[in-house]
């Protein structure tokens, strides 16, 4: 187990892996996500709780009482749980089902950085728990030396993955666009599970292909007229409404296109040296014009935001705010108006959750997107 | 909560913790959504409303939890502080390079400080401010012991604002007022109490509503101890003076009890710290006080719970909001909890 920024290491040792929204997310794509969240409820979770956490919580419970979940959503209980602290959810489930299960925790600390000035010494911390704690850890685990020679394989791959994929993120700025987020959101996994396996580089382009035929035949993503409103969409993806949202936008011809989170992926491939692999892995997220690391807090969100406003020819935002997580949700309400002010472009908050649907009220979303489309026509005239 | 405020006060500045208004949030709600915990939705509010252009400086300890992060942005821009600092301490896991980490925030909050009034702080003056803090300590851990000895000798709401009071005052004068309370304490004779006794705990880093706690005790049961910040956490611990005051602070910092669901800590558990305390005070049970919305004492709290049933102790959940809509709900949990543990 383990997150983006740490678990190319368990990789990199041979190791299964499994992360905490990867696993939300594939809850939420089956459908299992009320069940298993309703075992997490049995087993005293409070329904405030992350949901992403109390899935978690949910099948340890399920696996602990026999609780008859859908079997496609029990997970084998890992060797290790790498806990990487980006957000302090994302330790508190690896705590939680080290005192329920007693698996191994292997504590990361990966601050979220608000002020460039921070970058230096934070980067230098997360690169010492690399070095000192986390492949000392996985050798000791796995009960080998740590395979520097097969991470620099991974990320030989990886940075041809992430090239192919680029060319697909391009096309997000055609007018029409050809395909949308979700498509992409739905596409990420060969990012992750597939990490270092050149199926990947097949797969991107495959999905290359596939657009550039939509761009010949002249299909865009929705309608045959395509799009009326550009979208920007921050914050997770509604992992178990996907559906859901696409039917509320579609017939207004209004498509997401851009955010944050998927765009943290890795979004410049001239940084990967498999020369230097775990350098840079660090580099990663704390190198560049904008470290990855900074994009969560509020002033790089509005750095990044911003620029995708302009590059992808934006109308409107729509800010996800999980009332379960915050992790997205940081001073968002202050980032639309500052964004509204630079740029004119209209936001809109739209609360519900990733998971859980009792967190997502229709009449909510309808009444909250029907205003933010007022708003981008009222600008237009 | 965890800023060591020695550095402040070293840099010769008030420091004052951060605190939930008494008022209900308005203008706070277009910068914060509602569900959010009280002290920093109330905060904000307090922010936006003009009302914190009294003070000079603001610090923030950014990685506490996900909630606190909204802050420094509002803050910002709406406040405009003469001196800000965002700190970055980490949670207590292993290895030096944390140790390290910590070291550097707290040499860096150092030197903002002395940037930001022009002094330099020596090590002197820094021990001179961890002897004043130690002191505190001493002097509340007194306060703590005499209410164990006599548990109706003070309410339990009286006892959070004498340790509140501590937290938004000079702390010298805090120590001289109580000096003069202590010998008076002690000196009184209070009748042994028969009434069910019980320890709450929770509300990690902010007061918990006086009804509550008054609630408490006029349905018959008696506080003579607490695991709540505003009580036994905030003095929890006294900085063990080396020659490096820094790096006591920081081992401090490190230390891994009372345990808090904040600060990354799995294998020392909750639950037993909580079990020593009722041992300690030869209490009857548990009341856990969560304010709603405060993710790590609420992703925590299902293993304490099963923990206390392990154990045997009785323990209840009562939630709090910084707007208590209705205490009905609060009083028949609680008026249930003291007919199991044998009240009336």
């Amino acid at each position: 187990m383990g997150f983006a920024p740490t678990f190319i290491f368990a990789f990199a040792m041979g190791m299964k892996c499994h992360f905490m929204a990867g696993y939300s997310a594939y809850c939420g794509g089956i459908g299992a996500a009320a069940e298993v969240l309703q075992a997490a409820e049995m087993g005293g979770d409070l329904a405030e709780s992350c949901s992403y956490h109390r899935l978690h919580m949910g099948m340890a419970e399920a696996v602990k009482r026999n609780i008859p979940i859908n079997p496609d959503a029990i997970l084998p209980i890992p060797d290790i749980m790498i806990a990487g602290r980006l957000c302090p959810e994302m330790a508190y489930y690896a705590e939680g089902l080290n005192r329920r299960l007693g698996v191994p925790v292997l504590p990361v600390e990966f601050p979220i950085v608000f002020d460039r000035e921070d970058v230096p010494r934070i980067k230098k911390y997360f690169a010492a728990q690399i070095k000192e704690t986390v492949i000392p850890t996985l050798e000791k685990v796995c009960g080998k030396p740590f395979d520097y020679d097969r991470m620099s394989e991974i990320l030989t791959v990886l940075k041809k993955v992430v090239t192919v994929r680029n060319k697909c993120w391009e096309f997000f700025k055609e007018k029409p666009s050809y395909w949308t987020l979700w498509d992409y959101g739905v596409s990420i996994a060969p990012l992750f599970y597939m990490m270092g396996d050149p199926v990947g580089i097949t797969y991107y382009e495959k999905l290359l292909k596939e657009l550039q035929e939509r761009k010949e035949k002249g299909i865009p993503a929705i309608g045959p007229e395509g799009e009326k409103y550009r979208l920007y969409w921050d914050g997770w993806l509604p992992w178990a409404f996907l559906g859901k949202f696409m039917r509320k936008l579609t017939p207004h011809a209004a498509v997401c296109l851009t955010g944050r989170y998927l765009w943290e992926f890795y979004p410049d491939p001239d940084m990967i040296d498999p020369e230097h692999p775990v350098e840079t892995w660090i580099n990663l997220y704390y190198d560049g014009k904008e470290p990855l690391a900074m994009e969560y807090a509020p002033k790089g969100a509005l750095h990044e935001i911003g620029n995708l406003i302009e590059d992808y020819s934006l109308d409107g935002m729509i800010m996800f705010s999980s009332k379960t997580c915050r992790l997205w949700n940081i001073s968002q309400l202050d980032v639309i108006d500052m964004l509204e002010k630079k740029y004119g472009v209209p936001g809109v908050i739209i609360e519900g959750d990733m998971i859980d649907p009792a967190m997502v009220s229709d009449s909510q979303i309808d009444t909250r997107l029907e205003a933010l489309f007022e708003l981008i026509d009222a600008r237009r005239r | 909560m965890q800023v060591p405020e020695e550095i402040v006060h070293a840099a010769g500045l008030i420091p004052v913790v951060i605190w939930r208004g008494n008022e209900a949030v308005t203008w706070g709600h277009s910068h914060i959504p509602p569900y959010y915990c009280g002290i920093v939705r109330s905060f904000i509010d307090d922010a936006v409303r003009g009302k914190l252009g009294f003070m000079d400086g603001m610090i923030f300890h950014v990685r506490q939890c996900l909630l606190i992060m909204d802050i420094p942005l509002i803050i910002e821009r709406h406040v405009k502080p003469e001196y800000m600092k965002l700190l970055y301490l980490p949670p207590v896991y292993p290895g030096e390079a944390t140790r390290d980490f910590l070291i550097s925030d707290l040499e860096l909050f150092k030197k903002s400080l002395e940037e930001y009034t022009g002094n330099t702080i020596t090590d002197d003056m820094l021990k001179s401010s961890i002897a004043v803090y130690n002191e505190n300590r001493s002097l509340l851990e007194r306060l703590y012991e005499i209410r164990r000895k006599k548990p109706q000798i003070l309410t339990s709401a009286e006892v959070m604002k004498i340790v509140w009071a501590g937290m938004l005052m000079q702390k010298e004068d805090h120590n001289e007022l109580l000096k003069e309370l202590l010998p008076l304490m002690e000196a009184m004779t209070i009748e042994p109490t028969t009434k069910i006794k019980v320890i709450p705990i929770g509300c990690l880093c902010q007061i918990p509503p006086f009804d509550v706690l008054n609630m408490i005790e006029d349905l018959g049961m008696v506080i003579p101890d607490d695991d709540l910040y505003v009580g036994s956490r905030y003095f929890a611990n006294k900085v063990n003076m080396n020659d490096n005051p820094i790096e006591a602070l920081a081992e401090r910092h490190l230390k891994k009890t009372p345990v808090c669901p904040t600060k990354g800590v799995w294998d020392v558990l909750w639950a037993d710290d909580v079990e020593e305390m009722v041992k300690l005070n030869n209490a009857s049970g548990v009341i856990s006080i969560h304010v709603k919305f405060c993710p790590p004492h609420a992703c925590y709290y299902p293993d304490f719970k099963s923990r206390m049933i392990e154990k045997g102790i009785p323990e209840i959940l009562v939630q709090v909001e910084h707007e208590m809509l209705s205490m009905e709900g609060i009083k028949t949990r609680l008026q249930s909890f003291t007919e199991s543990l044998g009240g009336e």
